[in-house]
């Protein structure tokens, strides 16, 4: 039997290596993710231990402290502990770099560190020197590049305080593996610099370096006997490890991420390999037919089909490990392109990796082909002997209504149930374990659909494609199973795909209507990183230019309110033409001087209503009670959350600078004018950032294109997958049809004709699934707007939709490329001898 | 195919030109020392409106003498002519619409394509030439095979016996220049098959229809109104208005 089995694979290479495709790509993908964060993460490790290397003890501010620095004068402490040979603390904080148009560069400030000297020494100076003298530093290679700098320039960066320095840059480097430094960019000075400029009184931290004989961790005792407590004391092995660990739990979250799409991708390989079994059997009834006639026992029919596919389970488990190391190589590639830092050396499939593939590989395959293998025991020896090959004539049992019935119902009413409740995480979570359940139902009631959905599917094709067309369209519900089970395959792409891109536009089109109503300005003036302030006189300025209709500043403080003396922001803004904030209780019209409005959380926090007095601790007029006059959403409003009147808010705490100001343009001036005007009047203040709302909005769309983009990528393996499952239902179908296809050649279809109608069954499988997906996908897509958050605005994406199944037909046919060319070469003759 | 309308005009097609020509067809498969001469060199004539029985031991070619003359595969020498049209040098797409339009086919088994009714699978030669069918012909030779009833069904709904009538009646309603067919009756009871073989015979009397049928069984070969005799590839002997027991002869002298 093992022999007859190993035969049969033997014969038939292609169709095995086809099959196996789909689980070496579902593996292929797993594998990839391990190996891809495997490398990371050990990529990190060891880049960790070697900067640790240098570092025998280190101070870390402590876990409860408040402050999140280590205190100063613990420095000079540690220098007098008995065996250390050098001490120094690393400052870090902000200072932002201006650039060569005068402006801070990016949207948040520089970062700024300290460079240590000798041995303690950990940043990679790539080119020129690290910072002496006061009057030098050095810049991150990276931002160096974008801005335009290079060693022997004389750069401005601005101090806490927002006043002008110039440095000579002596030197570049390279800020490694730390990401906050690669996202700010970053600018090095020697300490003193540094805690000057960022006006830090702490350190991030204090390394210590043991003298000649030291043991770390003897030196870590005494260090920490010298500090006291409230600072954290570790050796320097003990803090690469910790670090290590922090980082692996980040890149947990990309594995599991990625892993969600590689069972996606699994399950519908699962699809796949049980229809492709399914096809085998019923093709090789005969010949199992045969075996039982001359005595094989119903199990050894059984093992013959489980071992066939434990075959085809082991060896696109490999392929799929192997494919798995060229994905994760190729990722680390494309990623460390984009300019992420990311170690790219020593990709390898670790253990675990290789037992997770294989494992789940072989079990995969073995599981999706019992069913097949246990409807070959049914085979009856006397089917040997029946000459006519037997339509797959289905009927749609009640069994298969009743429980399609009960799983849709059941997906349906969790949906609706969740939809109705309200938004909320667990409402979410419940809409989308319907969206599950209703797909087991579909799933279920998969072949009853297909002859409706063909005859949708196929209504074109039909018209417009002739005999072919009609034939084709017939040949696609012929066998509704083995249509269902194709197609399924794709639908569970599709859906998610669809789902993805409902959920985008729909965010999209909620955050637009949001960004129009809470942002119903053009411009926004901002402090880079939005922490800090600018001169009353910028505003001034804005208010005098033609191409502005209106100017409104916005000022805050933080100040003590209500019974707890909780901190709050609160702030002012100046009253400007068209700039009025919507109440959701009482009215801004009543906001008069004693009076105040209170954003919807505070006032939960606070406990007010309209009407109530709010005491506020002022600091200029001591304790002022204050009266609610008006409610606003604060998601919605862009003032601060207690709001008072601006003539108030002077006499409270003081002349304060503008913390934000919004600017409309003027009827009737160009977009590029206002602009102009704007930017002007902020060019003499650094670190004021220009913001439109078109940009705002660009921005939001690009990162939502983005988000769509990957997500859809990713899923598109499943598709690929659904695709060869196409590919490979087509094949066996040409297969079986060999005869059928002979007399059509015979009775004068031609091979296009021939070639045209299998690309047309394929149009419409693939069209099918795509039907379904999308339904699916639209319909919880939508449960799952409404059950995220309040207020969405449902957009349907009509053209990505169409596109889906447009693509997905489009993909069937290309799917049938290969069986309808073999289909149309055979010939004629020995076809039509064919058995 | 200028014949449209009523049967009458079709039928007097005329016996002038020959419906199949085939003059020195060698056939061989296989290169070297495998290869199969399976014919020699066969000079045959096949008249329009008659009913001609190809016989011969198992493996002498005929089938593989009739797959050459119906263009469903390459001769190795020779020529073979449909009517006017010349098959020897014609592309696969020329072949293809030859057959469409000038020839009708009834093979041993699986005749029919199991998707389409009974009706459908009659209909389908036209539909793939694009043609309309002939109402009255399709009256008439649905009436005549007495498929009436039985239009609506699917192949597996149908006896062996009645799928080959729905064979036959798609091979007539196409009224094609020359029908071959390879063991129609190998499958069937002599009742069923003398049923189908009467039709046959019927069509050519009454329609004028060319036939070239492979055979095996001498009482199916006395349905024709010419037997001739393949062996190893070669044409080997022929009968005029033969009979059940001449034929029977033939194949003894033939084998012995
Ligand atoms: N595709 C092929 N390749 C090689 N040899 C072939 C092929 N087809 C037929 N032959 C050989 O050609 C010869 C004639 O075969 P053919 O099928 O024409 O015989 P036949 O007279 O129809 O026999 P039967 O009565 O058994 O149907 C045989 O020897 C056969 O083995
Ligand atoms: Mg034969």
């Amino acid at each position: 039997m093992l022999k007859t089995t190993l035969a049969g694979l033997r014969a038939h290479k292609l169709r095995l290596l086809l099959t196996s495709l789909a689980i070496t790509l579902g593996v292929g993908f797993i594998a990839g993710t391990f190996v891809l964060t495997d490398t990371i993460e050990t990529g990190f490790s060891r880049k960790f231990s070697a900067a640790a290397d240098k570092i025998d003890v280190v101070v870390l501010p402590g876990e409860t402290s408040d402050e999140p620095a280590v205190p100063a004068d613990l420095l000079e402490k540690i220098r007098e502990v008995e065996g250390v040979a050098d001490v120094q603390g690393v400052v870090r904080g902000s200072a932002p770099l201006i650039g060569k148009d005068g402006k801070a560069v990016g949207d948040y400030p520089t970062a700024a560190v300290s460079i240590l000297k000798g041995r303690l020494n950990r940043t990679e100076i790539t080119s020129g020197t690290a910072p002496e003298k006061p009057a030098e530093a050095v810049l991150d290679a990276n931002t160096a590049k974008t801005r335009g700098f290079a060693v022997g320039d004389t750069v401005t960066v601005l101090d806490s305080e927002g006043a002008k320095h110039e440095f000579t840059l002596v030197g570049l480097f390279d800020v490694g593996l730390d990401q906050e430094l690669a996202y700010y960019g970053a600018v090095g000075f020697t300490a003193e610099t540094a805690a000057k400029m960022t006006g830090q009184k702490g350190f991030r931290e204090i390394d210590v370096a043991a003298a000649e004989g030291v043991p770390a961790e003897t030196l870590r005792g005494s260090v920490s006997a010298a500090v006291g407590s409230g600072v954290e004391v570790k050796t320097g092995k003990r803090y690469a490890e910790d670090l290590a660990k922090a980082n692996g739990a980040d890149t947990k979250v990309l594995t599991l991420g990625l892993l969600l799409f590689g069972f996606v991708a699994m399950f519908v390989a699962a699809l796949v390999i049980y229809n492709t079994f399914n096809i085998l059997v019923a093709q090789r009834t005969r010949e199992m037919a045969l075996l039982r006639c001359i005595g094989a026992t119903r199990k050894q029919v059984f093992g013959s089909v489980v071992l066939e596919s434990a075959v085809v389970g082991l060896v696109s488990s490999v392929l799929g490990l192997l494919t798995g190391l060229g994905l994760g190589a190729g990722a680390l590639a494309v990623i460390s392109r984009t300019g992420l830092e990311v170690p790219t050396e020593g990709v390898a499939l670790a253990p675990r990796t290789v037992a997770v593939g294989m494992v789940l590989g072989i079990v995969v395959t073995v599981v999706a082909a019992l069913l097949p293998a246990r409807a070959a025991t049914r085979v009856a020896p006397i089917a040997a002997l029946r000459s006519q090959v037997e339509e797959n004539t289905f009927r749609a049992g009640v069994l298969r209504l009743v429980f399609a019935g009960l799983f849709l119902a059941a997906g349906a009413g969790v949906t609706a149930f969740a939809v109705s409740t309200g938004p909320g995480e667990s409402e979410l979570f419940m809409a989308m374990a319907g969206g599950a359940v209703t797909f087991l139902g579909v799933l279920i009631l998969g072949p009853v659909m297909v002859k409706p959905l063909s005859a949708v599917a196929g209504w074109v094709p039909r018209r417009l494609f002739g005999v072919p067309g009609r034939l084709a369209v017939d040949n696609s519900r012929r066998n509704p199973k083995r249509s269902a089970t194709t197609t399924v395959a794709l639908t569970v792409g599709v859906a998610l795909m669809t789902l993805i891109s409902v959920l985008t536009s729909t965010m999209r089109a909620t955050y637009g209507a949001k960004l129009d109503e809470q942002f119903p300005v053009d411009y926004m003036v901002q402090v880079q990183g939005d922490e800090g302030s600018f001169p009353r006189a910028l505003a001034e300025d804005l208010r005098t230019r033609p191409e502005l209709a209106s100017v409104v500043a916005l000022r805050r403080t933080d100040a003590k309110a209500g019974a707890k003396g909780n901190e709050f922001e609160v702030g002012t803004f100046t009253p400007a033409a068209g700039f009025s904030p919507k109440a959701t209780t009482g009215s801004f019209g009543d906001l008069k001087p004693g009076t105040v409005a209170v954003g919807d959380e505070a006032a939960k926090a606070l406990g007010v209503k309209v009407g109530d007095a709010l005491p506020v601790t002022t600091t200029k007029d001591g304790e002022v009670r204050l009266t609610v006059v008006a409610l606003f959403s604060e998601a919605d409003a862009l003032i601060p959350e207690v709001t008072v009147p601006h003539g108030d808010f002077d006499r409270y705490f003081g002349a304060l600078d503008d913390g934000a100001i919004f600017a409309n343009v003027k009827d009737g001036v160009a977009e590029e004018n206002a602009r102009k005007a704007v930017e002007a009047a902020a060019q003499p203040y650094p670190t004021a950032m220009v913001i439109s709302s078109t940009e705002l909005r660009g921005e939001f769309d690009e990162a939502l294109d983005m988000m769509l983009m990957i997500i859809t990528g990713l899923l598109g393996l499943a598709v690929l997958i659904s695709l060869l499952g196409i590919a490979n239902t087509l094949s066996l179908s040409v297969h079986e049809r060999t005869r059928e296809s002979a007399l059509l050649r015979a009775l004068g279809l031609t091979r296009p004709q021939l070639r045209r109608m299998l690309s047309v069954e394929a149009l419409v499988l693939g069209v099918i699934g795509a039907l379904v997906g999308v339904a699916l996908g639209v319909v919880f897509g939508w449960a799952a707007t409404s059950t995220m958050t309040t207020g969405v605005i449902f957009q349907l994406p009509a053209g990505q939709v169409l596109a889906f199944v447009a693509l997905s037909g489009l993909a069937g046919v290309l799917a049938a490329v290969l069986p309808a060319r073999r289909a149309a070469r055979a010939s004629i003759v020995d076809s039509l001898a064919a058995g | 195919m200028t014949i449209t309308g009523e049967v009458g005009a079709w039928n007097a097609r005329g016996n002038s030109a020959p419906a199949v020509v085939a003059r020195g067809l060698t056939k061989v498969y296989g290169q070297g020392d495998a290869a199969v001469h399976a014919l020699r060199g066969v000079d045959i004539t096949f008249a329009t409106g008659a009913f001609t029985a190809i016989m011969g031991p198992s493996g002498s070619g005929k089938s593989t003498l009739m797959h050459c003359l119906a263009g469903l595969d390459t001769v190795t020498g020779g020529q073979v002519h449909i009517g006017d049209v010349e098959l020897t040098g014609l592309g696969d797409k020329q072949l293809t619409l030859l057959r469409r339009e000038r020839i009708g086919f009834i093979f041993q088994a699986f005749n029919l394509l199991p998707t389409l009714t009974a009706e459908q699978n009659i209909r389908l030669p036209l539909e793939i030439s694009g043609r309309q069918a002939d109402q009255v012909l399709f009256d008439r030779v649905v009436e005549t095979v007495g498929l009436r009833d039985r239009l609506a069904h699917k192949p597996t709904e149908l006896s062996g016996g009645q799928q080959q009538r729905v064979a036959v009646a798609r091979a007539l309603i196409s009224k094609p220049q020359v029908i071959f067919a390879d063991e129609p009756t190998g499958n069937l009871d002599s009742r069923s098959g003398a049923e189908v073989l009467s039709f046959l015979r019927t069509s050519v009397r009454e329609l004028g229809q060319t036939i070239v049928m492979v055979t095996h069984d001498p009482v199916a070969a006395a349905y024709a109104d010419r037997v001739v005799f393949l062996r190893d590839g070669l044409l080997v002997n022929e009968l005029v208005q033969p009979t059940p027991q001449s034929v029977l002869d033939t194949l003894m002298k033939l084998e012995a």
